[in-house]
């Protein structure tokens, strides 16, 4: 029978499905098409860290998630470790998927704090094994990295390492960097000579004596967004900053490039609150990320490094050398240690809000 | 019947249309009292449900997490940067308040006694931050007081400053953006009793020979005194609890209380910290209320 007097058949449900199906075609040139499963009228909630980053996720995972299943994604956040623990002692957690970093995984993981992974409904197979974990799936692999505006630094003026950070006599002026213990005591060890192979575990107050040295120089940023604005306004000239956000303030024309010395690795996964009531719809939800379209999708927007090996070919050539699984990048880092941190992070974090007010 | 008896009967009888009275009266008043309770029931509920219950709950904590005793204010008092933090967050509100105080005395002033419409446009002017989301307004200041921002630019363009000068996140920045936002906490009680005062005082004053200064400070001055005290206190208590201001423009250094309450619920889960340190920031909002009321009384302050 023909749809002419077809009841739902509305302008809106046509452009919808032509866009959708523009979409089909414009993946389906790289990727092979996927069997959708059906999970209309499901919501599921979605948590990250706001801004650039979580607005990458939105359209790389999760409204291709939505666009396949049906289901409707809500978006929350920012993540915080203390409202996720919460919200799993009172037993009805507001998430249904939020994204995690690897030491957070790691602590969650002691307490039982995830839903273990459904690899019935996960593909796991698509992924470098190392991203892999019982309770939760990498995403992106991404860095800590130093930040420098190229209006006030060029060429060999520019700064290198983190000793540089340090250094208020060749870079006077205000820099910034996380108000955050983890990151920021690898930091200045570094700078204080420190290799990588010997920082763990941290030798923390020669780590806080090395910071007393700039602290009066220092903006200590609180979110990622405003790890950007700082770069963006000219408020400081060099810095921490993640890789992904200093890729997201250059693409909108700030003078800001990054140093890859000693680059700081990390990885963030994403994982199902204990007691979500749409287990199920959110391990789909995870298993759409895993897909290489999506993850290439969402490199091309951030930066941000794919887990799964095969989206390497649908990123732009030219975001390469931001990610931080480039060759070369890689060789000059090392990853963060998430055992370190699983063991040693609420004792440190009640060390860091007494150093600063010190 | 006893003799007593009748006596007592006819006591009784007499004043038996005057009690009569008084009990229509008392029934009548208690009646009034009931409905006025009535009206007030829903505000009550509400004031019982959302703040009493809460914040009763919260400083219970105090008590009872991790576990029964005064672990958490003997962790308070032993721990410097708790003790700082409050030092701090007194030192910072008894600096923004003479700040409030002295700006927003001659803004009352005129308000008081400037034609009608400069009356109107300081009203509009005062209160239209007042209308502002707080975030917004305080967003503005970053943008204003940044290195690269418009004041900057003018401090600098004018020759006034070699370099741009540091004016966020730091005590500058902070006390900027608390005095902004507290100002019309203070223009308008002082307005309130600069309207109350006879302006025969000071002319009296003036014609036996006291001149303008001395009139000021000995007549004048003291009148405003529940009007200066009334904004002090609101400006005082309120930036005891600032959490977005210091937050946003302020520095490792001017850490305040309320941040320090978030930091121990959001960052440690730690309940028991954040339930003592409120009971602290009540104890010192508690103290200065009562030495506000030993020293002219909380009435004269209402009135």
């Amino acid at each position: 029978m023909a749809p002419i007097s077809h009841p739902r058949l509305t302008r809106r449900t046509l452009l919808r499905g032509s866009l959708g199906l523009a979409g089909a075609v414009a993946v389906g040139a790289a990727f092979p098409a996927r069997a959708a499963v059906d999970l209309k009228g499901k919501t599921v909630v979605f948590a990250s860290w706001g801004g650039a980053y979580q607005d990458a996720e939105k359209a790389s995972y999760c409204d291709p998630f939505a666009q396949m299943t049906g289901a409707r994604v809500v978006q929350d956040g920012p993540m915080n470790v203390a409202k996720f623990r919460a919200m799993i002692e009172s037993g009805a957690p507001d998430w249904d998927v939020a994204d995690i970093t690897i030491d957070f995984l790691y602590a969650g993981i002691g307490d039982k704090l995830f839903e273990k992974i459904d690899k019935s409904i996960v593909d796991t197979s698509r992924l470098d094994p190392r991203f892999v974990n019982d309770y939760g799936i990498g995403c992106i692999v991404w860095s800590y990295n130093l930040g420098y505006s190229t209006k006030a630094y060029a060429g060999k003026g520019a700064p290198t390492t983190w000793a540089d950070v340090f250094d208020l006599k060749r870079f006077p002026g205000k820099r910034t960097l996380a108000d955050n213990v983890v990151s920021t005591l690898e930091v200045a060890l570094l700078a204080d000579g420190v290799t990588p192979e010997k920082l763990y575990p941290l030798d923390v107050e020669r780590a806080l004596r090395k910071l007393d040295t700039i602290k009066s120089e220092t903006i200590f940023w609180s979110t990622n967004s405003q790890s950007q604005q700082l770069f963006v306004d000219g408020e400081v000239n060099l810095g921490l900053i993640l890789n992904g956000r200093a890729y997201d303030a250059a693409k909108k024309g700030a003078p800001i490039a990054v140093s890859w010395e000693q680059n700081i690795q990390s990885v963030d996964y994403l994982v199902v609150p204990r007691g979500s009531r749409n287990r199920d719809a959110a391990m789909h939800l995870i298993d759409v990320m895993t897909l290489p379209e999506n993850q290439a999708k969402l490199a091309n927007i951030i930066a941000y490094a794919p887990t799964n090996p095969a989206a390497f070919k649908g990123i732009d050539p030219q975001i390469a050398p931001w990610l931080s699984t480039a060759p070369d990048n890689v060789k000059r880092g090392f990853l963060i240690n998430a055992e370190f941190w699983r063991d040693n992070l609420k004792k440190l974090q009640e060390r860091w809000a007494a150093w600063k007010l010190a | 019947m006893s003799s007593s008896d009748a006596i007592t009967a006819e006591a009784r009888e007499g004043p038996r249309e005057d009690r009569a009275r008084e009990a229509g009266a008392a029934v009548r008043a208690a009646g009034r009292l009931g409905r006025s309770l009535l009206l007030l029931a829903p505000a009550l509920l509400l004031l019982l449900v959302a703040f009493l219950g809460p914040v009763g709950w919260l400083l219970s904590r105090a008590f009872t997490q991790p576990h029964l005793g005064l672990q958490n204010f003997v962790e308070l008092w032993e721990r410097q940067g708790y003790l700082q933090v409050l030092w701090n967050t007194v030192a910072i509100s008894a600096t923004a308040t003479p700040i409030c105080i002295l700006l927003g005395f001659p803004v009352a002033h005129a308000m008081t006694y400037g034609s009608p419409r400069l009356r109107r446009w300081l009203i509009f002017v005062v209160l239209i931050p007042f209308w502002t989301s707080l975030l917004v307004r305080t967003f503005a200041t970053v943008i204003l007081l940044q290195r690269n921002g418009p004041l900057n630019d003018i401090f600098v363009g004018l020759g006034l400053a070699a370099a741009p000068l540091p004016l966020l996140y730091n005590l500058t920045g902070l006390l900027i953006g608390a005095v902004q936002v507290l100002l019309p906490f203070v223009v308008f009680p002082l307005h309130a009793a600069m309207l109350r005062i006879d302006p025969a005082y000071m002319q009296a004053a003036l014609t036996l020979g006291a001149g303008p200064v001395r009139a000021f400070l000995r007549v004048y001055l003291p009148l405003t005194l529940p009007g200066v005290l009334t904004g002090a206190t609101l400006v005082f208590i309120s930036t005891l609890g600032y959490y977005v201001t210091p937050a946003m423009l302020g520095g490792p250094r001017q850490t305040m209380i309320a941040q320090t309450i978030q930091d121990q619920i959001a960052q440690f889960g730690n309940w028991g910290m954040a339930g003592a340190l409120s009971l602290l920031l009540l104890a010192v909002s508690g103290l200065v209320l009562l030495l506000l009321h030993l020293t002219v009384g909380l009435k004269a302050v209402a009135r």
